[in-house]
């Protein structure tokens, strides 16, 4: 499928769960939806085997905000398109359903996921540590902007 | 010769000399590396630089080996695997701190996932820079260390 | 959910146990006998905490950092980055510098898939072509470290640009290298394809359907393998792809022979573009000017690596150290691959199966769990499983 077919079908397929879309670059869509709009967003891309689960990126957006993002990234099946659908979620009690049921390999991007930015996956099978060593402070999640992890090198301090 | 040249026949003719004399067992660790110096250790096995014709050994078990090659920064989940393996050579042992990473923690320096060099966790008996060091700098490493040893 | 242990008192012992190096395996393989019937990864080993690390970095910085995620695929690496940060600050580098970057980029996918035959061939018992392949890869990395200072990690890339240029001489040198590298790997694709040997131990090994590959996710050969014409330099060119393109290589084997094949022909197709580049290099700059604070703003690129698919997601508040960096690597994605596709394999299957995927070379260190249906838990070192394999099908007539 050529790039602009498949951005207008990603387009099409996400518009009814979607609140809002953009293009923030020739070869990606974003699509902001409402967390429990994930699954069914989900699902039409597997669906219609629009693509792959690519990554699963959850940013920290700052203690002001009081929010998380989580950003889950499909790849067009044979060609260059990302399409993210983008999940806002409170930082006190962030939580979403895990895609497994939907996408079976996404099991270790949601590990990863819950063990960096204390993001509690619904029914993901597996929910132990991905990355972090064994013995990792319970409660401690690195990616978060109020982590009590070393960030700076001695260079720049 | 190249200036390169000269040096390496220098090792050369000393890995010969020491492997005549005794031929040292070496087992290899990663303690959370790029990679980047495990494959050059690697490459020391191979032919162009072929360390195995001076008896030296890679073995797979740390019971059997005499010196300990590791690279890393040594990261929180291979730290105790590190310790136990260190504890299971006999003695005489001696750990190669192999690459910038394994000194000092090199690039990763004040990362959470680091301790920041192999001697934060077991005593080294020799360093040799480099990111990752070329495999004459490896050889000519472990040499010096064991030469150094004879006297 | 808890994954389940099954304890019995009946102990089956194979090969020499290490009690004192009991640990929880980094692969865990529940067992029927021979069959693998589950599979789980416990990853970890090589967390250095990168994402969290880069935040505490500037921009430039940061290239040297993220050059040594893997010293294996640094390049593309730090070239992903600087495409990536160069988007937010809305900046190209010019088209003599995007030139090098590739021609730089395909001799680091030489190294790595020549790297990876003597890998493949070392785990099912092939040292002769481990070695010789090794021997070859020799060649390579001369010429890289002719052009960029470096063996490994060559930090060729600037914010902006490259920091060094292709003369005459080191374009000489590299075409007569590629000339003899091109005349080897017709001798190595020959000698896969007929060594009876190699051949039973790769056919019909790891076998994955492209329906499988599409749905799990596989990226790189392993899914080009499945018949999935999946590749970023086709798909997404970037760097100076558009200018110098590759070709499709895609097999429909499915299994570990197939992913070696497509290996071996997509040298091929390295050795034709690095020529292209040699020969029609575009004049002009090596860099333009970088500013050492990023305007707010996020960006994501996707590269392919030679493992495949490479992802970096960056967030930019307008400092001079990024807000997030996001890396997903190509073994992430191809682990899905194998934890699913492995089950119904014979464990002697698990190192090429593995070795397939060519994961990150530091991922053949590790320890195993075997958890029978029947009888106690074994716990291998790699070393140990990678000779049953090659016992296991030594002893089959």
């Amino acid at each position: 499928m050529s790039n602009e077919s498949a951005l207008e079908t990603a387009n099409a397929l996400l518009a009814p769960f979607a609140q809002g879309t953009a293009r923030p670059d020739p070869l990606r869509l974003d699509a902001m939806l409402a967390a429990d709009q994930l699954l069914p967003a989900v699902k039409a891309l597997m669906d219609n085997k629009w693509g792959y689960l690519v990554a699963i990126s959850g940013v920290d957006l700052g203690l002001a905000t009081g929010q998380l993002e989580v950003l889950y990234h499909f790849g067009g099946a044979d060609n260059g398109i990302t399409t993210s659908l983008r999940v806002r979620i409170p930082r006190d009690n962030a939580s979403v359903p895990s895609v497994c049921g939907l996408v079976p390999s996404a099991s270790l991007y949601e590990r990863e996921l819950s063990e960096m930015l204390g993001i509690t996956v619904v029914d993901t099978p597996n929910p132990t540590h991905l990355f972090l060593p064994d013995g990792w402070p319970d409660g401690l999640y690195p990616l978060r902007k109020d982590a009590a992890v070393p960030v700076a090198t001695t260079l720049n301090s | 010769m190249t200036n390169l040249e000269k040096s390496w026949q220098n090792t050369l003719d000393q890995v010969k000399t020491w492997a005549r004399i005794n031929s040292p067992w070496v087992i290899h660790f990663n303690s959370g590396s790029c990679n980047g110096c495990d494959i050059e250790i690697l490459a020391t096995l191979t032919p162009r630089f072929d360390l195995e014709r001076f008896g030296v050994k890679l073995k797979g078990s740390p019971r059997h080996a005499d010196v300990l090659l590791c690279t890393g920064p040594v990261t929180l989940q291979q730290r105790d695997r590190l310790m136990r393996i260190y504890e299971q050579m006999p003695d005489p042992k001696f750990v190669v701190a192999i690459g910038t990473c394994s000194i000092s923690g090199g690039a990763f320096q004040g990362c959470y996932g680091v301790l920041g060099g192999i001697d934060t966790v077991i005593p080294v008996a020799a360093y040799i820079p480099g990111c990752p060091p070329r495999p004459e700098a490896i050889i000519d490493g472990v040499v010096k260390l064991v030469m150094s040893l004879k006297h | 959910m808890q994954p389940e242990t099954k304890t019995e008192e009946f102990i089956i012992p194979i090969g020499p146990q290490h009690p004192a190096l009991k640990e929880p395996g980094h692969f865990e393989f529940g067992v029927d006998g021979e069959t693998i019937t589950s599979a789980s990864v416990r990853l970890g080993y090589v967390h250095r905490g990168i994402e969290k690390g880069a935040e505490g970095r500037n921009w430039a910085q940061n290239l040297y950092l993220v050059e040594r995620v893997c010293g294996i695929c640094s390049h593309t690496h730090a070239t992903v980055y600087a495409l990536t940060v160069e988007k937010l600050a809305g900046i190209e580098a010019p088209p003599r510098a995007q030139a090098i970057r590739e021609l730089v980029l395909e001799l680091e996918r030489v190294h790595s898939h020549l790297l990876w035959l003597g890998v493949v061939g070392h785990e099912g018992g092939f040292d002769t072509l481990f070695m010789y392949s090794w021997r070859d890869r020799e060649i390579v990395m001369d010429l890289l470290e002719a052009l960029t200072g470096n063996r490994v990690n060559y930090s060729t890339n600037v914010l902006g640009g490259v920091k060094h240029d292709v003369s005459p001489a080191q374009a000489d040198a590299i075409r007569k290298g590629i000339d003899t590298l091109e005349e080897r790997t017709h001798h190595y694709l020959n000698v896969v394809m007929v060594d009876s040997s190699f051949i039973g131990r790769t056919k019909g090994v790891g076998y994955m359907t492209k329906e499988q590959a599409n749905a799990l996710g596989a990226v790189g050969p392993t899914a080009r393998a499945s018949g999935v014409a999946r590749d970023l330099r086709i798909n997404a060119p970037y760097a100076a792809y558009p200018q110098y393109p590759v070709e499709m290589i895609t097999d429909t084997g499915g299994d570990v022979f197939a992913r070696t094949v497509v290996r071996v022909k997509e040298l091929f197709e390295c050795y034709r573009v690095i020529r292209q580049i040699l020969d029609t290099l575009p004049a002009g700059d090596l860099t333009v000017k970088f500013p050492r604070k990023v305007k707010e703003g996020e960006a994501l690129v996707r590269v392919e690596a030679p493992r495949g698919e490479l992802m970096y997601y960056i967030k930019s508040a307008g400092g001079e150290n990024p807000e997030r960096v996001k890396i997903r690597t190509p073994t992430l994605a191809n682990w899905g691959t194998v934890l699913t596709t492995v089950v119904g394999h014979k464990l002697a299957d698990v190192p090429m199966i593995l070795g397939g995927i060519d994961p990150c070379f530091s991922c053949n260190d590790r320890m195993i769990t075997v958890q029978p249906a029947t009888g106690a838990e074994r716990h291998w070192t790699w070393e140990q499983l990678r000779r049953y394999g090659i016992a296991q099908y030594a002893g089959d007539r």
